[in-house]
């Protein structure tokens, strides 16, 4: 069986207009949305200037700008394509970085200033990364399943990757994916902080550039496999032909100047898809305008395309509708699949003197037709250096042998390394296989060091979080004894840095712009404790962050097993870091966490699992401590899918993030309700992280033989997840 | 505040605000370069070097080529200090 992977539907909500037709049109034409910013004052810093969208209606609370944009995006995508919820397993991927941070970020200094204030609750029903899917499942669902992620500006190029995988695998029908983000004074100061903003406006690839311009919107696109697509009789816009995703482990804001990871990517995207820089007829470029992003992608093209790079016409479409941060990568893509199908290239707006050092071919001011738009490649670079490189190609031809065609072999997965770090210590797989036998020890919740087990040099850059994350990484490293430096990374949170952007929005707000710390701003981007990671323990696979109440931790294995099982990287980290917070307790979990959590202190906790394919795992001596023999994700209030696999006989055990209700009302039935149940927080303490714990505790306990097979609950409301561990 | 005073101020600001864990702020010569030499400095250092700066001493830190005439060094951070305080 071959799998090609069609889009047959596409989104926009883009500075330009609403809708796909509304922005293309004005694209083509070349016209710029860039003007001063109106929805918060933005006076005394560097530059005002931002590309808005007009008339985004905010259905009310809960809402954001965000996933209004979201909503109104995958919406068009779904209309244009014909799905039907009803009709098919449809899936649901959104990438962002601001959530719902516009609408929360007064309350938040708020929040940091009185301590003790427990008012407007609901106003923060929009705050969280996941409320993006949320709100675009309660108007567009049921999805079979949602995944919300960031890495920082290739989210939205990360979001169709996760689709393709999702696809290949078999596991849905349908995936609609893209990103969403809307401008807000945390990402605006912050940028303004790094100096990173051009004050006339964004000129990609210009002499004169100075940098970008922050721009919001969202882009979504419906993909599908072809034959499926066929069967139902959809028509294709494009074909997402080959796609590669990886990490410069260089620096947290800066790209690694020689381009030569990016050039890897790239040439790696095209190679997937079965074609060579002689097919690709344009390049929608990540283009930031920064004297330092154009300059590397320029050089990165030259590499990779080698001569053809004289032919080839690259434009940025930033100079007309700015950066939109998370949401870029999948507007790009959108624009990207309508230049192959339209056959007519986008221009880079602001471009008047074409910088004599790129050598690139440009398409400046205004688009024009093209006689061959056949094979197009969208790049999208992220903070951390996380670097998307996406193949669309014109679905109507044969561009090409696709190795994404290719059958889906899918591998055996296997766990090889387990680490928590907590209060009660760094704990690696013996362990964390012993942590709940015991009766639950007095918990002296004290605080957690990572510092001793950190090069200081090298960690100066990290914040708390990114420590702790670091630390528990390379313990599960160390103890898988793998030294794979293309190993993803995969790192869930529930609410993120919410203390700390509470902190940086104050300091906003009570002393004025140009106090905005540049240092501490690239830390409160949701994916900063994935990209401190991959630069610290030098991973270059993908990396990305997770979000899912409290399901974060299994959100995050879950997608590391899937990019190992689909071949898209032969190993990957995967676990979840959670800072105890006062907002959080106070604040976020009354409001996310359903059922009443009494008693247990919140504590600091990061906890890291090794996951690698078993054949690799084999072949290169692993000791092994657990297969994953199953993974199921669901929505609703639904418990785990009929096709949970049973415990065979006895010896098996049911390992939870805490013990609730819930758990018993879900098992009633099943097998596995006989199994005994243990509970990961009576010895750890509270975090929404513990569910990435309990991973960590259950292959290590079938690793070190104290049972057969556990079963992981994860449940958060409206969501859960279903891991079976078996041994190898 | 006398000059020598104001430099090993400003170096003990460099210090805390860049994390430069188990550096003695003294061992930070004058006239050594602060960036892309010996103290493993870069560009977003001199981004938090100058807010910081702003912050304790009341001072606008330009940008460009003068900014970089100014952070060459820590007597020319101490030189800017002075100028701008004092006139």
């Amino acid at each position: 069986m071959t799998v090609r992977l069609w889009v047959t539907g596409l989104g926009l909500v883009t500075p330009l207009g609403h809708g796909v037709e509304a922005t293309w049109e004005r694209l083509v034409r070349g016209d710029r949305a860039i003007g001063p910013v109106t929805l918060f004052e933005a006076a005394n810093q560097r530059t005002t200037l931002a590309a808005e969208v007009a008339g985004v209606v905010v259905p009310g609370p809960g809402w954001s700008r965000s996933s209004a944009m979201a909503a109104e995006a995958a919406g068009e995508a779904m209309r244009a394509a014909g799905v039907d919820v009803r009709r098919a397993r449809v899936g649901l991927v959104v990438g962002g970085t601001t959530g719902g941070m516009f609408e929360t970020e007064r309350l938040l200094a708020h929040l940091h200033e009185e301590p003790d204030c427990r008012e407007s609750l609901v106003e923060m029903l929009s705050h969280p990364l996941t409320a993006t899917g949320d709100r675009v499942e309660e108007v567009l669902g049921p999805f079979v399943r949602v995944r919300t992620l960031a890495s920082a500006c290739s989210s939205g190029a990360n979001a169709l990757v996760v689709a393709a995988t999702w696809l290949r695998a078999g596991e849905v029908d349908v995936v609609v994916a893209g990103a969403s983000d809307g401008l807000c004074r945390l990402t605006h100061t912050g940028f303004n902080a790094l100096a990173a903003l051009d004050p006339e406006g964004c000129r990609p690839f210009d002499r004169r550039r100075r940098g970008t311009t922050l721009g919001e919107g969202a882009g979504f696109a419906v993909l599908e496999r072809a034959e499926s697509a066929r069967a139902r009789g959809a028509t294709p816009v494009a074909e997402l032909a080959g796609w590669a995703v990886g990490c410069e482990a260089h620096h947290i804001t800066h790209p690694a100047p020689d381009g030569s990871i990016v050039a890897a990517l790239v040439e790696r995207a095209i190679a997937r898809a079965g074609l060579t820089p002689r097919d690709v007829d344009y390049v929608s470029a990540h283009g930031t305008g920064t004297v330092h992003n154009d300059a590397m992608e320029a050089q990165a093209l030259r590499r990779a395309l080698g001569a053809e790079v004289h032919r080839i016409p690259v434009s940025s479409s930033k100079g007309q509708i700015g950066h939109t941060l998370g949401a870029a990568g999948s507007i790009e893509a959108v624009v990207t699949a309508l230049v192959v199908s339209r056959r007519t290239l986008v221009p880079t707006a602001g471009l008047d003197e074409p910088d004599p050092a790129f050598g690139l071919v440009h398409v400046p001011h205004v688009g024009r037709p093209a006689s061959r738009v056949r094979v197009a490649i969208s790049n999208a670079f992220g903070f951390g250096g996380m670097d998307t490189v996406l193949v669309l190609t014109d679905a109507t031809g044969d561009t090409g042998a696709r190795a994404t065609s290719a059958p889906v072999a899918s591998r055996a997965v296997v766990v090889t390394g387990a680490a928590i770090l907590a209060p009660c210590g760094l704990l690696g797989d013996e362990a964390c296989a012993r942590l709940v036998d015991a009766p639950a020890p007095a918990l002296a919740p004290g605080p957690v060091d990572p510092d001793p087990y950190l090069d200081p040099g090298r960690a100066r850059r990290l914040d708390r979080a990114s420590r702790l994350g670091v630390v528990a990484a390379q313990h599960a490293l160390a103890g898988a004894a793998l030294e794979d430096d293309e190993a993803a990374i995969v790192l869930g949170s529930a609410f993120g840095s919410v203390d700390a952007s509470a902190a940086f929005v104050h300091r906003i707000f009570a002393r004025g712009p140009r106090s905005a710390s540049p240092a501490e701003f690239p830390n409160l981007v949701p994916s900063a404790q994935v990209g401190h990671a991959s630069i610290y323990l030098g991973l270059h696979g993908p990396a990305f962050a997770t979000a899912d109440l409290a399901t974060a931790g299994e959100s995050a294995f879950v997608q590391a097993v899937q990019l190992v099982r689909g071949g898209e990287s032969s190993s990957a980290l995967a676990g979840a870091v959670e800072l105890r917070s006062d907002i959080v307790e106070r604040v976020l979990a009354a409001l996310f966490s359903g059922a009443s959590r009494p008693g247990l202190q919140r504590v600091d906790l990061a906890a890291v699992v090794v996951v690698e394919g078993e054949q690799a795992a084999r072949s290169r001596g692993a000791r092994i401590l657990a297969r994953v023999r199953q993974t199921l994700e669901w929505r609703g209030k639904e418990g785990p899918p009929a096709d949970l696999v049973a415990p065979p006989g006895d010896a098996c055990e049911v390992v939870v993030a805490r013990g609730s209700t819930g758990v018993d009302e879900l098992l009633e039935g099943t097998p596995w309700a006989r199994c005994p149940r243990l509970a990961c927080a009576p010895a750890l303490g509270e975090s929404d992280g513990l569910g990435a714990a309990a991973l960590a505790v259950a292959a290590s306990r079938i690793g070190h033989g104290r049972t057969r097979q556990v079963l992981v609950l994860g449940l958060a409301p409206g969501r859960g997840y279903a891991i079976v561990l078996s041994p190898p | 505040m006398d000059p020598a005073e104001l430099r090993s101020a400003i170096k003990r600001l460099i210090v805390a605000e860049l994390h430069l864990p188990g550096r003695d702020p003294e061992s930070i010569e004058d006239d050594a370069p602060l960036f892309g030499g010996a103290l493993g400095l870069d560009s977003l250092d001199a981004l938090q070097l100058a807010m910081t700066l702003e912050e304790q001493f009341d001072v606008r830190v330009p940008e460009g080529d003068e900014a970089r005439a100014i952070f060459r060094s820590v007597r020319g951070i101490a030189e800017f200090v002075a100028k701008v305080r004092g006139g």
